[in-house]
């Protein structure tokens, strides 16, 4: 177990080191971006005076390399600064809207997971049959309709023709559980669609690709039931993709859930990204980024432990 | 009891004793549970359920015709090599080919194919169809059908110049840096790191936003995001590739990277690489449609699918299916793409099915 | 009067009550059941205009809000913001249903012989929500607040001519302008300029969000939702309802399905394309108000080849401007005549011909200029407006039949009013309903304006503007403005298609006054204090 634990700094001290990377792209990208704040904030109304006035309020009239400096300085013990527009905590700014964000994800991924691991061993064990077929046309036209596009039509049959649930996924402090689970339930139904095919499908090939294995034929010839062989002795050595394609798509729901927020106006860290883009927001775009990028390097993370975790031979090497 | 009805059941009743009695296990089955379905289904939604059936399974039987004929007609045209590896193709396969060989030549030649021009206004803001505008018009009065074929040409083509891109810088930084190893896959490997811990959407809406939302930096911004998918992909198998005895006996051999490249390890590594191109290949299609949802993918008046979903969107909530049409062409491309993968994959995995 | 006229006329009055008929078609049904005039006017009153019920939450869907919006009246951008302002602070003025000026905050106004010396007179029964009471010191404050040095509002153009502002005890505001100014009253309607409490330094608190306006916030989150409820101590009319939710609804088909399924009684913006399925709902009103905000098409006057009039003349006989509306904006457009000034403003000069669709004489023109295959490129982005690109590229198909070639060029939507407006020769621009044509006249077509954006030098349009602008006599102001708007429209560089009309739409049962102001959507931005619950 030593060796894990030493595989396990060595993959953090990597990914701080990628952040580090992503956070100075950032930086720059934003720093790029044609117009600067002062323009964006005031507009059509901006002139050159009040644009004037405004960078100087903000420091941004400051070389870039000092500004960059001044931020990094701030994130390594913690602070993440203030939102240049509205003077707000990045913390605080951040903080509601990353909750909801997880909140989204979490409901996604406990119908998504299940089912699409479930449905890919039965795939797997009815290989080429019809509801081989059938679950293959349907999973692949859901991911391949745009997300937007399965969100209207998701609103138009469950939410204006039947008024099962609302249209809307704007949240409310006093709001129960159950009623949260009611509000939300669209947004996360439009995310379980758009997921569960990729994981599905994955789950399904892992499989398939064991069962020419020598050992999964003589398991046959030995006279197990088929959906034995699977799940006794297919799935075990199985897990690693499985896992793998799990781990990219729980980062996907958390990172990659703008149209889906736009669509159903759910309050996430998605718009809020997207509109400090459009104001250079510099701090918040930072921050955000930052939060997708450890999100993703840690559940990459754990793909990797799991994988090994779950297969005898990595788990003991020669 | 109208003549629909009792045509409907006669035929199924009738193809399904015809099939007991050739003794065609899996089809009966399938014609006589639908035939007990239909029977629920007849209660419950009358006859509109049951010519729905009827409809669904001429279009299925239709598809099926197409993809059989088309599967012959293809082992019929091509060599003899190619024609046997051809008679192994499923129905679907050869659906899939015959979709993408539709769009192949609905793209090339779209020019001779549509009735109309890309942008040309021809009649009245959403004119319905009739003889002269098969699918109707658009907001602006342009025809719906010959937007969608100069689609197939520019959100097709456009997705798949991104994908061989993004491919091409994948897997030949995947090749390199399991050949070379050592610093250059570290240095590699981060570099993919730190482009796939940027969000998708984020990283084009900051690259597009810089570099303004021309053709070309859409397609290198889009191989850009997808290419670390790839090298990882490329780097893990042509990593279990090289520890090959046989990789071993050409390096001693003396022989350079780029021959181990091309002559061992990427001959080896096709097949993986192959059903990568077609999910990514879909990915990209939606990233480009999701770009242009948010405003920043291919310039009007340019038909492409993903905007033409887009401008019309607001319409779905009130029935109309004008919408659905580009839509139901990105689906049914994708769906059509992956057919021909799973093929290939089911191919090369060396599978031999009982 | 026959009992089936009395049956009839119950029903109208009950319609009426409900808010589903306007005033002119109640007296239009009263008459035909046999009422006169008058009598049908006085029932109008009692059934109508008494009615206004108190109650209820209205929920507001509106389009286009960010989450990085502030309180700071200096920057308010976008419309969510803008609507809120009007719903939990106060102005010195507000524009009435009809468009006529009227008292919000001052209760009156004079000025000063040559209209360069205002006196406001303040309501004593003003309050933020807080408690405090409205006084001088606020006002004064708030204004100052877009002014200055080291100011950051982006209202500060609008208050250049402002040089002194003193009070005469709490509740009088003097303010002395460098020139006269018979708008300035008009111009207190801006929406930046909201009053807000002093600080002892003289400076506004606007991080609070305190206000005194008819709603005071009890919770919200920018870009995303503001829960509102009724502010007792307000000064104005209105505020039938309870409380008020302000639903940032930035995506056309959420807030369409929002509407419908009643998840909000109103919406600021409804898509234009499926305006006319959705008025076949029987449970939702959609209101189309033309506005006095315009697209326009400035060409620089002093760059060749639009330094020729008859060039310039030749491009806005070469645009189909019916058509434009119609596919465009389906209707919902008021045509334009090439003069920015609209009939939703006040002095519209009426009988003014139009100018329409003539490829043939726009080809003459040219041959007379002698630039005939002129060749030009038009300027636009996605984010002008909606359809932007479309107008620009349609425009291009209707100049072909008088020999003239448009290349439209979209440009970047980031930086399109810092890099491209003002800046290329030729460029499509959105403008945003003005109160008067006097502030529209001296922002964007007067000789030394910063946003001349068609670089138009016209001696006879300028001294006209100065006269005008400080006549206190209305019908000789007008006269004044007729002939400007004919110079406009012959001589000026600005290509003007259309005004654009506000349309929006409500649940049946919210009731609304007669008339919606035209300044914004929403009946002038301030829905939340004038409307109400019919059921």
């Amino acid at each position: 177990m030593g060796d894990l634990a030493g595989l396990i700094a060595k993959r953090l001290g990597l990914g701080l080191v990628t952040l580090l990377v992503v956070s100075v792209l950032i930086f720059f990208a934003v720093e790029l971006l044609p117009g600067d704040i002062a323009q964006a904030v005031l507009g059509q109304g901006a002139t050159e005076e009040t644009v004037a006035a405004m960078r100087e309020q903000l420091g941004l009239d400051r070389p870039a390399p000092v500004r960059y400096f001044e931020w990094l300085a701030g994130a390594v013990t913690g602070d993440f600064g203030t939102s240049l527009v509205s003077g707000e905590r990045v913390s605080s700014a951040i903080g509601t809207r990353f909750i909801n964000t997880l909140f989204l994800a979490a409901y996604a991924a406990v119908i998504a997971v299940p089912i699409s691991i479930l449905l890919g061993i039965v795939v797997a064990l009815l290989r080429n049959s019809l509801f081989d077929r059938v679950a293959n046309v349907m999973t692949l036209t859901s991911i391949s309709s745009p997300e937007f596009f399965l969100g209207y039509i998701l609103i138009l049959y469950l939410a204006v023709k039947t008024g099962m649930f609302p249209a809307l996924a704007n949240l409310r402090a006093d709001m129960t559980f159950v009623e949260l689970l009611h509000r939300t339930f669209l947004p996360a139904l439009t995310l379980v669609l758009v997921v569960t095919a990729h994981m599905m499908r994955m789950t399904r090939a892992a499989i398939i690709n064991l069962l020419a294995s020598p050992y999964i034929e003589m398991a046959r010839l030995k006279g197990t039931p088929p959906w034995k062989v699977i799940v006794r002795h297919a799935l075990p050595n199985a897990w690693a993709p499985i896992i793998n394609v799990v781990a990219l798509n729980l980062a996907y729901l958390i990172t990659g859930v703008v149209l889906v927020e736009v669509v159903f106006v759910y309050p996430g860290i998605g718009q809020l990204l997207v509109d400090a883009v459009a104001k250079r927001d510099f701090p918040i775009v930072q921050a955000c980024c930052l939060i997708f990028a450890a999100t993703f390097i840690l559940l990459n993370l754990t793909a990797d432990v799991g994988a090994i975790l779950t297969n005898p031979r990595l788990r003991h090497p020669k | 009891m109208s003549n629909f009805v009792i045509g409907y059941y006669a035929a199924l009743i009738a193809a399904s004793c015809l099939a007991a009695y050739y003794q065609n296990r899996k089809v009966f089955m399938l014609l006589f549970s639908l035939t007990l379905v239909s029977f629920v289904l007849g209660i419950i939604g009358g006859v509109p359920a049951l010519r729905g059936v009827t409809i669904f399974a001429g279009l299925l039987a239709l598809a099926a015709g197409t993809s059989y004929a088309f599967r012959e007609f293809l082992i019929q045209i091509s060599k003899p090599g190619i024609a046997k590896e051809l008679r192994t193709a499923p129905l679907t396969a050869s659906f899939g080919m015959f979709v993408i060989f539709t769009y192949a030549i609905a793209g090339i030649f779209a020019p001779w194919i549509a009735p109309y021009g890309e942008s040309e206004v021809i009649a009245q803001t959403f004119a319905p169809p009739d003889e002269n505008l098969l699918l109707g018009a658009d907001q602006l009065g342009r025809d719906i059908f010959s937007r969608i074929i100069y689609g197939a040409r520019n959100s097709v083509g456009l997705a798949l110049v991104a994908t061989l891109l993004a491919f091409i810088m994948g897997a030949l930084g995947g090749l390199l840096a399991a050949v070379k190893g050592g610093w250059f896959d570290q240095l590699m490997g981060r570099v993919a790191d730190v482009i796939m811990s940027v969000p998708s959407l984020i990283f084009a809406l900051l690259m597009l936003s810089i570099f303004g939302t021309s053709l070309i930096v859409i397609v290198i911004v889009v191989a850009v995001i997808y290419s670390p998918r790839v090298f990882r992909l490329t780097r893990a198998v042509a990593g279990n590739i090289v520890v090959m005895d046989y990789i071993e006996a050409a390096k001693l051999r003396g022989e350079g990277d780029w021959y181990l490249i091309r002559k061992e390890i990427l001959p080896n590594s096709t097949a993986p690489l192959v059903a990568e191109f077609g999910l990514e290949f879909c990915f990209v299609f939606l990233l480009i449609a999701g770009l242009s949802f948010l405003g920043l993918g291919i310039q009007p008046p340019t038909a492409d699918w993903g905007s033409m979903v887009r401008e019309n969107a607001t319409l779905i909530s009130f029935g109309d299916i004008t919408p659905l049409i580009p839509a139901a062409a990105i689906a049914l491309l994708t769906v059509a793409v992956n057919f021909v993968v799973d093929w290939m994959l089911f191919r090369s995995s060396g599978l031999k099915e009982q | 009067m026959t009992k089936k006229n009395q049956l009839l006329l119950n029903r109208i009055a009950e319609e009426a009550s409900r808010g589903g008929i306007s005033r002119r078609d109640f007296i239009h049904y009263s008459v035909a059941a046999g009422v006169t005039a008058t009598t049908a006017s006085g029932l109008w009153t009692t059934s109508a205009r008494a009615q206004p019920k108190s109650g209820g939450t209205f929920r507001w869907g509106i389009h286009d809000g960010n989450t990085s919006d502030t309180h700071d009246p200096g920057t308010y951008l976008t419309r969510v913001m803008i609507f809120l302002a009007h719903t939990h602070r106060s102005y010195l003025t507000q524009i009435n249903g009809d468009g006529s000026l009227g008292p919000d905050l001052a209760t009156s106004w004079t000025a000063s012989e040559d209209a360069s010396e205002w006196t406001f007179e303040l309501t004593q029964n003003a309050s933020f929500h807080s408690g405090k009471k409205v006084t001088a010191d606020d006002v004064i404050a708030s204004l100052n607040h877009h002014r200055g040095d080291d100011t950051t509002s982006a209202a500060k153009a609008l208050l250049t001519d402002v040089t002194d502002i003193t009070k005469d005890g709490d509740y009088v505001v003097k303010v002395k302008l460098g020139r006269g100014n018979a708008d300035f009253p008009w111009l207190m309607t801006d929406y930046h300029l909201a009053i807000c409490p002093a600080n002892d330094d003289g400076s506004i608190d606007w991080k609070s969000g305190d206000g005194c306006g008819p709603y005071k916030i009890d919770s919200g989150e920018f870009g995303v939702q503001f829960s509102l409820s009724r502010h007792d101590g307000w000064h104005g009319e209105g505020a039938y309802f309870d409380k008020v939710e302000m639903i940032t609804l930035n995506d056309p088909n959420a807030r369409q399905t929002a509407l419908v399924t009643g998840d909000v009684d109103s919406v600021s913006q409804v898509d234009l394309k499926t305006v006319a399925l959705l008025q076949r709902d029987p449970n939702i009103n959609v209101m189309n108000i033309p506005s006095a905000g315009a697209i326009t098409m400035p060409m620089h006057c002093d760059t060749a080849p639009f330094d020729n009039v008859d060039v310039r003349n030749a491009l806005k006989l070469a645009i189909n401007r019916d058509e434009i509306i119609e596919k465009i904006l389906f209707g919902a457009a008021t045509k334009g005549n090439d003069f920015h000034h609209s009939p939703a403003q006040p002095y519209w000069p009426e009988g003014i011909p139009q100018r329409d669709y003539d490829p043939d004489q726009a080809k003459s023109l040219l041959k007379k200029a002698g630039a005939e295959g002129l060749t030009v490129n038009l300027s636009t982005a996605d984010s002008v407006s909606a359809g932007a690109v479309d107008m620009a590229v349609l425009y291009a198909e209707h100049a072909k039949a008088a020999g003239i070639t448009i290349n439209v060029v979209r440009e970047p939507n980031d930086g399109y009013y810092s890099d491209v407006w003002l800046v290329k020769p030729w460029t499509l621009v959105s403008w945003g309903a003005r109160p008067t044509p006097d502030v529209m006249y001296t922002l964007a077509y007067k000789n030394d304006a910063a946003w001349n954006e068609s670089r138009w030098q016209n001696e006879r349009f300028n001294e006209l503007l100065l006269q005008a602008k400080s006549e206190l006599n209305d019908s000789v102001r007008a006269e004044m403005y007729r002939e400007m708007a004919m110079l406009a429209r012959d001589d000026g560089g600005t290509v003007i298609p259309f005004f654009n009309n506000f349309v929006y739409g409500a649940r049946s049962n919210v009731g609304t006054p007669e008339n919606l102001a035209a300044s914004w959507e929403s009946d002038g931005a301030r829905a939340a204090s004038r409307w109400w619950f019919t059921d």
